[in-house]
């Protein structure tokens, strides 16, 4: 039998320390391990806590795994860790509580990889992700990280590009451009001063698929690059991240200068006489940086706005030179390619679009967090099988897809299998893989109208149709939202939309009447309950929406009355209760939490 | 290199825009934001046409549409046309004070809508005012803020220290939209005020003392002591090489 302090030594603690689980307190939590794990008189355990990146179930974080038991425990608060230390370091025993208990079979369930969260999920371009130390590079390089780059050098230029355009590999980042091809383009050009640039400007609200990657495994988005760089006799890149993304800076940075210590970037890499260095640019916090040539316009010190690419990057990109700008998930899935070959790759996902991709699932579903799955997932898995359902048992309408410039997708379309082109063919895109979910209690107008107000603001105005025609959208959706429409409004939006998308310059632009378009498409009838009976059917706008409680089904249980921010719901206990329509801000708290169904959403100025 | 625009040949060098080929040949396409002076920019999107290349086709802006190869142009199309009415219609209500865009919201035939006008704007955005006054050396002004919140101002909309107040911007603004006032010898533009100099010959303010003191510096004003305007200083070499005699 193995002697106990070995046995101790042994244990792997990882604690996650992505941006989700480091707001929850997990570097408390982290700091609390290491300081008491020092304390045990005798044992050495120090080394073994892992500060990792992101494992995408953000909803329970923080979360902490042990190993090689496997066990994962969710919510962990600092106080939990001398229970933790007592019971499963020290006893090999189990904290019950600690554990997910699953809400259908009530089971407590001991390792996260049991999960319908995890069991669905294919990870290659997270692969490492909440399994490595993102400070460690001997961490990656002790999961084959570097690998792929070796191999590399012992490949040609063409044998690279093959590879990749092999192995069906598209744009991660919206577009879904196949990325070999686009290296071959830039490899054909007689310039050969190139640059290699790594998108990792996330604009989209609530997506963070590529932050988990800069995160939680910088060195895979190095690796990436340097062999992109190779294949083109490229000599500097860029990382240009977004300004928020403190974590993720400072993360990278470490990773160059660590790659750069052990002569895997900088001069003379491997000692193979090729010479490639990386840096890293901060956005200014505009969203349509996210777009190539307004990010290379960035770079070059000037505003950020797009231009038309007639010729395209790759032709002719940063100050003028031929440019490889790819996605950081795009990035991610270059060593695995290498290493891996393309057929192994190609055998992931659907004919047209190879592989896995990562989605931010969001929203009003119960398991929120980063999930990667073979393209050709449906979105009745993603959301049910993975997110577990949606929050309260309410009813799902429409997933909006792609981020503020992507389309909503209703409940008939559920079965949709998810891929570049089925996304596009639904009226919705891709973009960068941002799910949200939204329940019965969702305006489709509102939500049209508010990524138009997203939009409004985030375009950079450069090109008339774009910026004047999403200011003229906007005011139609404002006008529908606030009882004010009128006959021939959705006719006119139409006709917008289309000139919209023909005439804009960049993708921002084109793919701006998309949420707009799709919520006609799919919800023509709650736009003309809107127009013409003035009624908001999900009671979320306020100058249509009045609440009443219908006396017959209320029980008196005052719950609503509790929860009401303006105090406006009067009645005894065990009694109807009513609503005083002066008071009432129509938040629709009382309908939120009335588990009766009791209250009723009334159209403004009716009964 | 030939290409064909609306059925007609026209001979283009390589490289060179579709809106640059079509001028040279005669050829019409309609445009706000681009001047002969600077490359095109792609903003107003007037200027767009349908290309058919190698029998793809793309709807294009001509102006920065850059020909490599040999294709096939129609500068009017139904859609093309709706979309041009569009962005007319777009233009007009957001700088409703503009003549030129009234001019053309009729004549493009802009059906009437429930859209609201902008009655004292007269600006569309179209930069050219910002490429002008780079070109002048000082890039006193540039677009600030993005989306629909996107103009033309000096930094903070303060005095700027680099403004010569030569005017240039107002010059070339197709939508007459920046304000300039001369009086009593001053000359206020961008919330600057500048003094006029007097020509010595006819009387007439004609520059800022800024403006001199700016070609001054580049060594280019032949006889800084006497000021003379454009005006008469023709009138003058002409005398000279006795046209008018």
């Amino acid at each position: 039998m193995m002697p106990i302090n070995n046995y101790r030594e042994s244990r792997q603690i990882l604690v996650c320390c992505g941006t989700g689980c480091q707001a929850s307190g997990s570097m408390e939590v982290f700091n609390a391990f290491k300081s008491q794990l020092r304390s045990i008189e005798g044992v050495e355990v120090t080394a073994s806590t892992k500060a990792t990146g992101c494992n995408g179930w953000c909803e329970q974080g923080p979360l902490v795994k042990i190993l090689p038991d496997d066990i994962t425990y969710c919510l962990v608060k600092v106080k939990d860790v001398p229970r933790i230390i007592e019971k499963t370091i020290l006893n090999q025993e189990i904290v019950e509580q600690l554990l997910y208990r699953d809400p259908v079979s009530k089971k407590r369930i001991k390792s996260h990889h049991q999960l319908n969260f995890y069991r669905k999920q294919k990870k290659i371009a997270l692969r490492n992700i909440g399994e490595i130390d993102p400070a460690s590079i001997d961490d990656y390089i002790a999961r084959d990280g570097y690998q792929a780059l070796k191999k590399a050098f012992s490949m040609s230029a063409l044998d690279i590009i093959n590879e990749v355009i092999a192995s069906g590999l598209r744009g991660r980042g919206g577009g879904g451009f196949p990325t070999g091809l686009k290296w071959l383009s830039c490899f054909k050009q007689q310039e050969t001063k190139r640059y290699i640039i790594c998108n990792g400007d996330e604009g989209d609200p609530g997506a963070f698929m590529d932050r988990s990657i800069m995160e939680g495994d910088p060195h895979t988005v190095i690796e990436g690059m340097l062999i992109c760089a190779l294949a083109l006799g490229a000599s500097s890149g860029y990382i240009y991240v977004r300004d928020e993304y403190g974590l993720a800076v400072n993360n990278l940075r470490q990773a160059i200068q660590d790659a750069r210590d052990r002569s895997l970037l900088g001069h003379d890499i491997m000692g193979q006489g090729y010479s490639f260095d990386i840096e890293i640019v901060r956005g200014g916090g505009a969203f349509v940086c996210g777009e190539e040539t307004a990010l290379m316009a960035s770079i070059e010190g000037n505003v950020g706005e797009p231009r038309d690419k007639y010729l395209f990057p790759a032709e002719k990109g940063l100050w003028g030179y031929p440019t490889i700008i790819n996605n950081v998930e795009t990035w991610a899935n270059i060593p695995v390619i290498i290493n891996q070959g393309a057929q192994e790759f190609t055998s992931i996902g659907t004919e047209k679009s190879t592989g896995t991709k990562v989605f931010s699932l969001v929203g009003k579903v119960v398991n929120t967090g980063l999930v990667e799955v073979p393209m050709g997932t449906t979105l009745r898995e993603i959301i049910f099988e993975i997110g577990g359902g949606i929050l309260k048992g309410r009813r799902f309408k429409a997933v909006q897809t792609g981020g503020p410039s992507g389309g909503c997708i209703p409940a008939d379309l559920l079965d949709l299998e998810l891929d570049f082109d089925s996304l596009s063919k639904a009226g919705s895109m891709m973009g960068s893989g941002g799910l949200i979910v939204m329940d019965e209690r969702t305006c489709m107008v509102e939500v049209a109208r508010y990524y138009l107000n997203f939009l409004a603001g985030e375009s950079c105005g450069k090109c008339v149709p774009c910026r004047e025609g999403i200011r003229r959208m906007l005011e139609i959706l404002s006008r529908i939202c606030d009882g004010k429409g009128q006959s021939g409004d959705l006719e006119l939006l139409e006709d917008l939309a289309e000139t919209v998308r023909d005439a804009s310059l960049c993708g921002l632009g084109k793919t701006a009447p998309n949420p707009v378009l799709s919520t006609i498409r799919y919800f023509r009838d709650e736009y003309l309950a809107h127009i013409e009976e003035h009624q908001c059917p999900a009671g979320i706008c306020r100058s249509l929406t009045r609440f009443s409680i219908d006396p017959e089904k209320c029980t008196g249980c005052s719950l609503c009355k509790k929860n009401c921010p303006a105090d406006c719901i009067i009645g005894e206990l065990k009694e109807a209760h009513w609503i005083d329509i002066n008071k009432c801000i129509k938040c629709g708290s009382c309908v939120d939490t009335c588990k009766f169904e009791a209250v009723v959403i009334g159209k403004e100025g009716g009964k | 290199m030939k290409i064909l625009i609306d059925d007609l040949e026209v001979e283009v060098t390589h490289g060179e825009t579709i809106l640059t080929s079509a001028r040279k040949a005669g050829i019409h396409i309609p445009t706000l934001c681009y001047h002969e002076a600077f490359e095109g920019q792609g903003r107003c999107r007037l200027c767009l046409v349908e290309v058919d290349c190698r029998g793809v086709k793309q709807v294009v802006t001509s102006c920065t549409y850059p020909v490599t190869e040999e294709i096939t142009v129609r500068t009017s199309t139904p859609g093309i046309e709706k979309m041009r009415k569009n962005i007319v219609m777009l233009l007009y209500k957001q700088a409703s004070a503009s003549t030129i865009l009234h001019d053309m919201y009729l004549e493009y035939g802009c059906s009437e809508n429930s859209l609201s006008d902008n009655p004292e704007e007269k600006c569309m955005v179209c930069n050219l005012c910002v490429l002008a006054c780079e070109e002048m050396g000082s890039s006193a002004i540039s677009l600030i803020m993005r989306g629909t919140e996107k103009r033309a101002a000096t930094p903070y909309d303060e005095a700027s220290e680099v403004c010569l107040g030569c005017g240039a911007c107002a010059a070339i603004c197709p939508t007459q939209a920046i304000e300039v006032i001369e009086r009593d010898g001053y000359r206020i533009i961008w919330n600057k005020k500048f003094t006029l100099l007097k020509c010595q010959h006819c009387g007439r303010s004609f520059a800022t003392e800024e403006q001199l003191a700016y070609i001054d510096s580049k060594g280019k004003y032949a006889d800084p002591d006497s000021l003379i305007c454009l005006n008469c200083r023709r009138k003058m070499t002409a005398e000279k090489i006795g046209i008018f005699t």
